[in-house]
């Protein structure tokens, strides 16, 4: 107790200047999304900019296809995160339960598969998705959750099971479950902080893809959100604030989920924990 | 990140080879013809508005426009597109970046179509025209024929008792006036560290960038006429120091200097007049380069390219013909962003709109004669981009001689050189 009275105030501190560092280029990208279009850049730090343009929100949705943009986000974000999470805790629990010979196999063709550049796989995927009639829609975007997005959240989820005593699924086996069924009530249940972090690793990776709308879209009516920046950012420094402004609606999603998911897990901790 | 994209562009192109049936793959005959293009969104509203008034006259041809903001992801898109055999019909590419893909003949060479279409080459520019032939055909149709230009601030022009420069002005002067108006905050003068930059001063003092123009294999900008040039770039850097320092440069680039006025001088070319349109407060205009020893330009250019193999290609032809003739290159022109290729536009009131900034647009067309082109080879994107890297060692490096730039440089090009051949 005495130890903490003194840890308490400099904790606090440390805090704070972590939170801080952090969230600066949240609170510049709030800032600078306020000042007023065609200005020249401010001449090194300026806090509350005068005038503030909040219209440059509405703006943004103006002259840009903002809404298309967001709604197709929308679209991919909700079928791939969900796909991603349920294909990798699959894939993950087969690797798990694997025998050893089986299991180091397939580890090792993960981890290749993780090491393919994927600049390696933009053609192979374009003739894939092109005879799979997916080009120039959102199923180019959605299809590689199929594969669980990457291998890497694969091995997320076999290392989590792998750490979860054999004895459960033996018993399970025992019981006369299927690995379907094993998986749905032994393993599952058990690793939902782990399906909540590749949730959150999926949601990112989908929401800021910008690869692969850039290689297999064509119309604009299905671009998606990065694509709509990326436009945006070809505009000169002084109309930097309308890029802001979009940045910082484009942001919002990820950390309200972030926020939401994180919940989830850091309870999950405590309780383990206690 | 330039590089690795180029260099995951040379890739994607060399293991996967390219498709001769580039075009729409027997989707019927109501498929659109897909077009396209690079930039910023104002840009691609040009396009757009293009290609609606090409719809409305043409009933039965659809076109659609496949937009992409920058150069590296439009390159990207295209190369991969090609590679899968999946290219669009038509796309706007620059001629320092087409030869790669004239190189594997993915280009449908549009010499031959332009008969039937009506189109006749002498309606136009020969400097792009000349640049976009490749193999002894002209590969694809140029759009606009930009050079390099000194935009700059008239207001600290006149603050500082400066003249507008003439044609035919010295680089002596060109530094002098440089050191005038080097002060406080503001800088005389912008010049970005890239070959396409340095290269119209090597050209202008009797240098040569590399051993031959036509069929390069090194570069050559240690030989002394050349090396003069560069040594003066060097200097107005680190000796007269009127162009802002590398860290400065990192703080705020250089145009977004000029933009705020603190750069009085900025080399630029066609593509940074609308942008400049658009700052509230900046006065500016255009001049001349200045010369060395005898005048010379640079050609930057963009042409309209037809996919190997496409289908349909009267129906692209008569988008083509009416993109870059009279109506179309009109069309564009308004928008600023281009010198048009078609002569008789560019000497036209569309062109030389007295309504707008610079003042001076005749600047654009009277360095025509004295432009020159960078080597046309498959392998120049990814040269350059290393050429650049050692320019800015150069610039901002006051231990690193140019003979040892040079032969770094050569190092590293040797085998891209010998790929191109």
């Amino acid at each position: 107790m005495r130890l903490s009275r003194g840890w308490g105030p400099l904790r606090f501190l440390l805090v704070v200047a972590v939170l801080v560092l952090f969230m600066s280029p949240l609170l510049f990208m709030f800032l600078g999304s306020l000042r007023v279009p065609g200005l020249p850049p401010p001449e090194g730090f300026e806090f509350l900019p005068d005038p503030m343009r909040e219209r440059n929100y509405l703006t943004v949705f103006e002259i840009s296809e903002m809404t298309t943009f967001l709604r197709n986000s929308a679209v991919v974000v909700a079928l791939a995160v969900p796909i991603t999470v349920v294909v990798g805790s699959w894939a993950g629990f087969a690797i798990a339960t694997a025998s050893s010979v089986a299991r180091r196999r397939m580890v090792a063709a993960s981890l290749i598969a993780l090491m393919i550049p994927l600049s390696a796989l933009w053609v192979p995927r374009f003739v894939l998705f092109k005879w799979a009639g997916l080009t120039g829609n959102l199923g180019s975007l959605i299809a590689p959750a199929l594969m669980a997005t990457t291998p890497f959240y694969v091995l997320l989820f076999a290392l989590s099971y792998a750490r979860l005593p054999r004895s459960y699924f033996e018993v399970a086996t025992l019981e006369g479950l299927s690995p379907l069924a094993t998986w749905r009530t032994v393993a599952w249940p058990l690793t939902r902080p782990v399906a909540g972090a590749v949730a959150i690793l999926a949601f990112v990776f989908h929401w800021s893809n910008l690869v692969d709308p850039l290689l297999y879209l064509s119309d604009a009516g299905t671009y998606t959100l990065p694509l709509g920046l990326r436009a945006l950012q070809t505009f000169d420094p002084t109309n930097y604030p309308i890029l802001l402004a979009a940045s910082l609606i484009a942001t919002v999603p990820p950390v309200v989920g972030f926020m939401v998911m994180q919940r989830a897990f850091f309870r999950h901790i405590v309780e383990v924990r206690g | 990140m330039n590089r690795v994209i180029a260099t995951a562009i040379s890739v994607v192109l060399a293991t996967a080879g390219c498709s001769s049936d580039g075009g729409s793959s027997g989707e019927g005959e109501t498929a659109p013809i897909r077009f396209q293009i690079q930039g910023e969104p104002e840009e691609i509203s040009v396009y757009r508005a293009l290609v609606d008034t090409f719809e409305d006259e043409v009933p039965g041809i659809d076109v659609e426009v496949v937009e992409v903001s920058e150069e590296e992801d439009a390159l990207a898109k295209l190369a991969t597109s090609f590679a899968a055999g999946d290219a669009p019909e038509l796309f706007i590419i620059n001629y320092r970046e087409f030869a790669q893909f004239a190189q594997r003949e993915a280009i449908e060479p549009v010499g031959r179509l332009l008969e039937g279409a009506g189109i006749s080459v002498s309606d136009y520019y020969e400097q792009p025209v000349e640049a976009f032939t490749y193999n002894d055909e002209l590969q694809c149709l140029p759009q606009n024929i930009s050079s390099l230009v000194v935009y700059y601030n008239t207001q600290l022009f006149k603050a500082a008792g400066v003249k507008r420069p003439q044609a035919g002005w010295t680089v002596e002067e060109f530094r002098d006036v440089a050191l005038t108006l080097t002060k406080g905050d503001v800088h005389g003068l912008g010049i970005d560290a890239r070959v396409i930059r340095a290269a119209p001063f090597i050209w202008s003092n009797g240098g040569e960038l590399v051993d031959d123009p036509e069929n390069p294999t090194r570069f050559t900008f240690d030989e002394p006429a050349a090396a003069e040039a560069v040594r003066f770039l060097i200097d107005l850097v680190q000796k007269d120091k009127v162009i802002p320092s590398e860290e400065e440069q990192a703080g705020e680039d250089l145009e977004t200097r000029f933009t705020t006025g603190k750069l009085g001088m900025f080399l630029g070319s066609r593509r940074d007049t609308p942008k400049f349109r658009e700052i509230l407060g900046l006065e500016w205009d255009v001049a001349p380069l200045p010369v060395m020893g005898k005048p010379a330009g640079i050609l930057h250019s963009d042409a309209y390219c037809i996919s190997k193999g496409a289908a349909r290609q009267d129906e692209i032809m008569r988008f083509v013909a009416f993109a870059l003739g009279e109506e179309g290159q009109t069309l564009t022109a308004f928008a600023g962003r281009t010198v048009p290729s078609l002569k008789s536009v560019a000497s036209s009131q569309a062109f030389l709109d007295p309504g707008q900034p610079p003042a001076h647009p005749e600047v654009f067309l009277d360095g025509i004669p004295h432009i020159r082109k960078i080597p046309v080879i498959p392998a120049w994107a990814e040269i350059e981009s290393l050429a650049d890297e050692i320019l800015t060692r150069l610039f901002f490096e006051p231990d690193y001689s140019i003979e040892e730039a040079v032969a770094d440089l050569n190092d590293q090009t040797r085998d891209l050189f010998g790929a191109s051949e």
